[in-house]
C-alpha cells in the first residue's frame, strides 16, 4: 500500500492526474450505455444484449447523415429518432409477445439481435474503421505541466449528466414518466388501472436506444477511436458491469457505475503491477462477479425481496 | 422406478425397429466416411461447397460443446453462455499436452475431462447465488474474457499468445487391425454406387483422416450415451426438477447447490472435450477460435437443435459447422448483390435462424419434427 501511494505521489503525479482523467472520460461514455440497459431493466426486467448494436448502429447511421451532408448536431438528433424508432419496432416485434418472467427466450432473441444487427452493420458499411465527425471541439480546455484536460472530455462528461437529469425529469414530471415508473414497479396493478403497457415499454425502449445512440456516438467521437462494428464488443462488458455495479434499476446508480469502471480500468489496472494492461476487461468481468456475488441489487438499485 | 416400469412395457417390436435404426444409423455414418474421405466438395451453381471429413469432424467438436449446453441450459435451466470459455480451456490443455509433452491425444483427454469439471464447478459456484439474467451477464463475461487471457505474457510458454499453440507435432495414424483399405475396396467394386467412394487404395492421409472421423464418432457416442444415463438416472431428474421450479425441487428434496455445480461440472467438461477434439482436428488452438461470438454461436446451435433434446445437439453442431463456412464459399447467387454474400452473411443466417425458430418453432427443429411425427401418427391411428 505504501508503495501504491508513494508511486502516486512521486514524479508521476501527472501521469496520475491524467490517468483519472482518463478514467473520467471513459467512464462516462459506458454510463450512457449502461443508462439505456438500466432503462429497458426498469422496464422489462430484461438485459438486452443487443444494446451495445443498436447503439454502433444509430452511431454509423449518424456517420451515414453526416457524410450526406447534414449538420453535426441534427446528424445525432436524426440518429437517435431513427434508432428509437427502430427500438420500438423491434420490442413490438420481438419482445412483446413472451413472458417477461422467462427469461431464456428474451436472452435468444436479444443474442440473435445482436448478431444480426452487427452482421447487417459490417455488410453495409464494411469492417474497416472510419473516421468520425468531431462533435466537440477539439484541443484542450486546461494544461497543467502534462495534465491535459480535453475538451471531449468535458463535453463527454457533462453530455451524460444532462441526458440523466432529462431522463429524470421525463420520469418523475410527466405523465408518461409516472406511467413508466408504475409499470417497472408493478406491470399487473399497473394494468389494472387502466396504464396502456405496451406502448409505455415501447416507449422505453425508444428512449433507451436513443440515449445509447448518443453514447454510441460521443464514444466513437473520442479523437482516438475510430468506428467500426465490433467496436461495441468490449464496450458493451464494460457498460453491462457498470450498470450491474450501480443497480440495475437505477438511473445515477448507472453514472456510479461508469465512472468506477471507467476507474478501475484507467487508474487501478495501470497501477498494479502484476496484472497486465490488456486485462482491464478480466477486470471488470471480476468487478461484476463481486458485485452479483455479494449485492446483486448493486450500489443504488432496489433490492428484491422474494417471498418465501 | 418409472424407468423400469416403462422397459417392461416395451414391446419386443419396438425395440427390434430400435436396433435396426441404430445399426442403419452407424452404418450411414461409415458409408459418409469412406464416401467423402477424398472428395470435398458439392458444386451448386458456381459455388463450390465444403463437405469433407473435416468440416464433420468441426461439427462433431461442437455437438460435444452443444450437448454439454443442453444439460446446463436445456435440463437445469441454468442460462450459462459462456461455453466458449471451456471450449478454449479444454483446447488449450489439449494443444499444450500434445505439443510441450508429445502426449498422444486420447490421454490428454484424462487431463482435460477432470480439470474442465473442476474449473466448470468452481466457476459455477457464484450460481448457487446468481440467477436467471445475471448468472447469463456473468457467463457471457467469461466468454468475452478468455482469448484475453491466452494472450496473457505470463502465459505465453504454455499458450503461444496471439500466434496460437501449433499441434502438428502429432499425427493420427490408423492402427493396422483396421481393415480401411479392404473396406473401401469392397465398397469400390459395388454396382452402381461404386463411383462415389474413389478408387484405388487410400493414402496414408486418407486413412488417419478416416480413423480420426470414426476416433470422434466413438467419443461423441460414448458422451451421448453417459448424458442419455444421467438425465435419466436420479441426478438427472434432480436437474429437470430445478429446471421446472425450483423451490418446489427443494422442497422435495433436491439438493440444489450439488445438482447445479454437478451439471456445471458436466457441462464445461463435455466443452473440454469438443475443444480438444476441435484442436485435434484444427491442428493449432489460437485465441480469436473461442472468442465469445463462438459463444453466441453455440447458443445458436443449441435452440436451432431444439433446447432439452439431445438429438437437438447433432443438428446444432452441424448448422454451426456447415451454415457459415457455406455462406462465405457462395460467391455468386443471382438477384442477390455481391456486397451481401461477401460480408459476415454467415452470421447474418445465424441470427435469424436464432429469431425466427425462438418466434415460430420454440422447440427447435428435434420438437418440430416430434410434432410432425406425432400428427401423422393421430391421422395414422383416425384412417384406421
Amino acid at each position: 500500500m505504501m508503495l501504491f501511494v508513494g508511486r502516486i505521489w512521486g514524479p508521476d503525479m501527472d501521469l496520475f492526474l491524467q490517468r483519472v482523467i482518463d478514467a473520467l472520460t471513459n467512464g462516462s461514455t459506458y454510463a450512457l450505455i449502461a443508462v439505456a440497459m438500466v432503462l429497458i431493466f426498469k422496464a422489462t426486467t430484461l438485459i438486452n444484449f443487443a444494446q451495445g448494436e443498436q447503439a454502433m448502429l444509430g452511431a454509423f447511421a449518424v456517420l451515414q447523415l453526416w457524410n450526406w451532408g447534414l449538420p453535426m448536431w441534427w446528424a445525432v438528433i436524426i440518429g437517435m429518432i431513427f434508432s428509437g424508432i427502430l427500438a420500438a419496432v423491434l420490442e413490438r416485434t420481438f419482445i412483446r409477445k413472451f413472458d417477461p418472467a422467462d427469461h431464456l427466450p428474451l436472452v435468444i432473441i436479444t443474442l440473435g439481435l445482436f448478431l444480426v444487427i452487427n452482421a447487417i452493420a459490417a455488410i453495409t458499411w464494411r469492417f474497416d474503421p472510419q473516421s468520425f465527425p468531431q462533435l466537440f471541439p477539439s484541443g484542450n480546455a486546461f494544461t497543467y505541466n502534462n495534465v491535459r484536460l480535453s475538451w471531449y472530455s468535458i463535453f463527454a462528461f457533462s453530455s451524460c449528466v444532462l441526458v440523466l437529469i432529462v431522463l429524470q425529469t421525463l420520469l418523475t414530471k410527466t405523465k408518461f414518466g409516472l406511467a413508466f415508473r408504475a409499470v417497472s414497479s408493478n406491470l399487473e396493478s399497473s394494468r389494472l388501472s387502466g396504464i396502456n403497457i405496451g406502448p409505455t415499454l415501447q416507449f422505453g425502449w425508444a428512449l433507451a436506444a436513443a440515449a445509447g445512440t448518443l453514447g454510441a456516438s460521443i464514444y466513437a467521437a473520442n479523437p482516438v477511436l475510430q468506428i467500426e462494428p465490433s467496436m461495441m464488443l468490449r464496450a458493451l462488458i464494460f457498460s453491462v458491469t457498470a450498470a450491474a455495479l450501480g443497480g440495475l434499476d437505477s438511473l445515477w446508480g448507472a453514472l456510479i457505475g461508469g465512472l468506477t469502471i471507467g476507474f478501475v480500468q484507467s487508474v487501478v489496472v495501470q497501477y498494479i503491477p502484476f496484472i497486465p494492461n490488456e486485462m482491464s476487461l478480466s477486470a471488470a468481468v471480476v468487478v461484476l462477479l463481486i458485485v452479483l456475488t455479494l449485492r446483486p441489487s448493486g450500489v443504488l438499485g432496489t433490492r428484491a425481496v422474494e417471498r418465501v | 422406478m418409472a424407468s423400469k416400469i416403462k422397459k417392461s412395457n416395451r414391446n419386443e417390436g419396438q425395440l427390434n425397429s430400435r436396433i435396426v435404426m441404430w445399426a442403419c444409423f452407424v452404418l450411414s455414418l461409415l458409408l459418409i466416411a469412406f464416401a467423402y474421405v477424398d472428395v470435398g466438395t458439392i458444386s451448386i451453381g458456381s459455388n463450390n461447397y465444403n463437405l469433407s471429413l473435416i468440416r464433420l469432424n468441426k461439427a462433431i467438436a461442437y455437438t460435444i460443446a452443444i450437448l454439454g449446453l443442453q444439460v446446463v441450459i436445456g435440463y437445469t435451466g441454468q442460462i450459462a453462455l459462456g461455453q466458449s470459455f471451456f471450449f478454449g480451456t479444454g483446447a488449450y490443455i489439449s494443444a499444450w499436452l500434445i505439443a510441450d509433452h508429445s502426449w498422444p491425444f486420447l490421454l490428454t483427454l484424462l487431463i482435460v475431462i477432470p480439470a474442465c469439471f473442476i474449473i466448470g464447478m468452481v466457476l459455477g459456484l457464484p450460481a448457487l447465488r446468481i440467477r436467471g439474467l445475471y448468472l447469463a451477464l456473468l457467463t457471457f463475461g467469461l466468454a468475452a474474457v478468455f482469448p484475453s487471457i491466452v494472450k496473457l505474457d505470463k502465459l505465453y510458454s504454455y499458450t503461444g499468445g496471439a500466434g496460437g499453440k501449433l499441434t502438428s507435432n502429432y499425427k493420427f495414424v490408423a492402427p493396422a487391425w483396421l481393415p480401411f483399405d479392404e473396406v473401401a475396396q469392397a465398397l469400390q467394386k459395388l454396382p452402381l454406387l461404386g463411383g462415389f467412394f474413389g478408387d484405388g487404395p487410400l493414402s496414408n492421409r486418407e486413412e488417419s483422416r478416416l480413423w480420426k472421423f470414426i476416433l470422434f464418432c466413438v467419443i461423441a457416442g460414448i458422451c451421448f450415451w453417459l448424458v442419455y444415463n444421467l438425465i435419466h438416472s436420479r441426478p438427472g431428474r434432480a436437474m429437470r426438477a430445478i429446471r421446472d421450479n425450483e423451490t418446489s425441487a427443494a422442497v422435495s428434496g433436491v439438493n440444489l447447490a450439488i445438482t447445479k455445480t454437478l451439471s456445471f461440472g458436466v457441462a464445461s467438461a463435455l466443452g473440454g472435450i469438443g475443444g480438444a477434439i476441435y484442436v485435434a482436428e484444427v491442428g493449432i488452438a489460437s485465441p480469436d477460435d473461442f472468442s465469445s461470438l463462438v459463444a453466441i454461436y453455440l447458443i445458436v446451435g443449441l435452440v436451432v437443435g431444439g433446447v432439452g433434446t439431445l438429438p437437438g445437439a447433432v443438428i446444432g453442431g452441424l448448422i454451426y459447422a456447415l451454415v457459415p463456412d457455406w455462406a462465405s464459399s457462395t460467391q455468386s447467387i443471382s438477384f442477390v448483390p455481391q456486397r451481401w454474400l461477401q460480408g459476415p452473411t454467415g452470421s447474418l443466417i445465424l441470427g435469424l435462424l436464432l429469431i425466427v425458430l425462438t418466434l415460430f418453432l420454440p422447440g427447435g427443429i428435434v420438437t418440430g419434427w416430434r410434432k410432425l411425427k406425432n400428427r401423422f401418427k393421430i391421422t395414422e391411428a383416425r384412417a384406421q
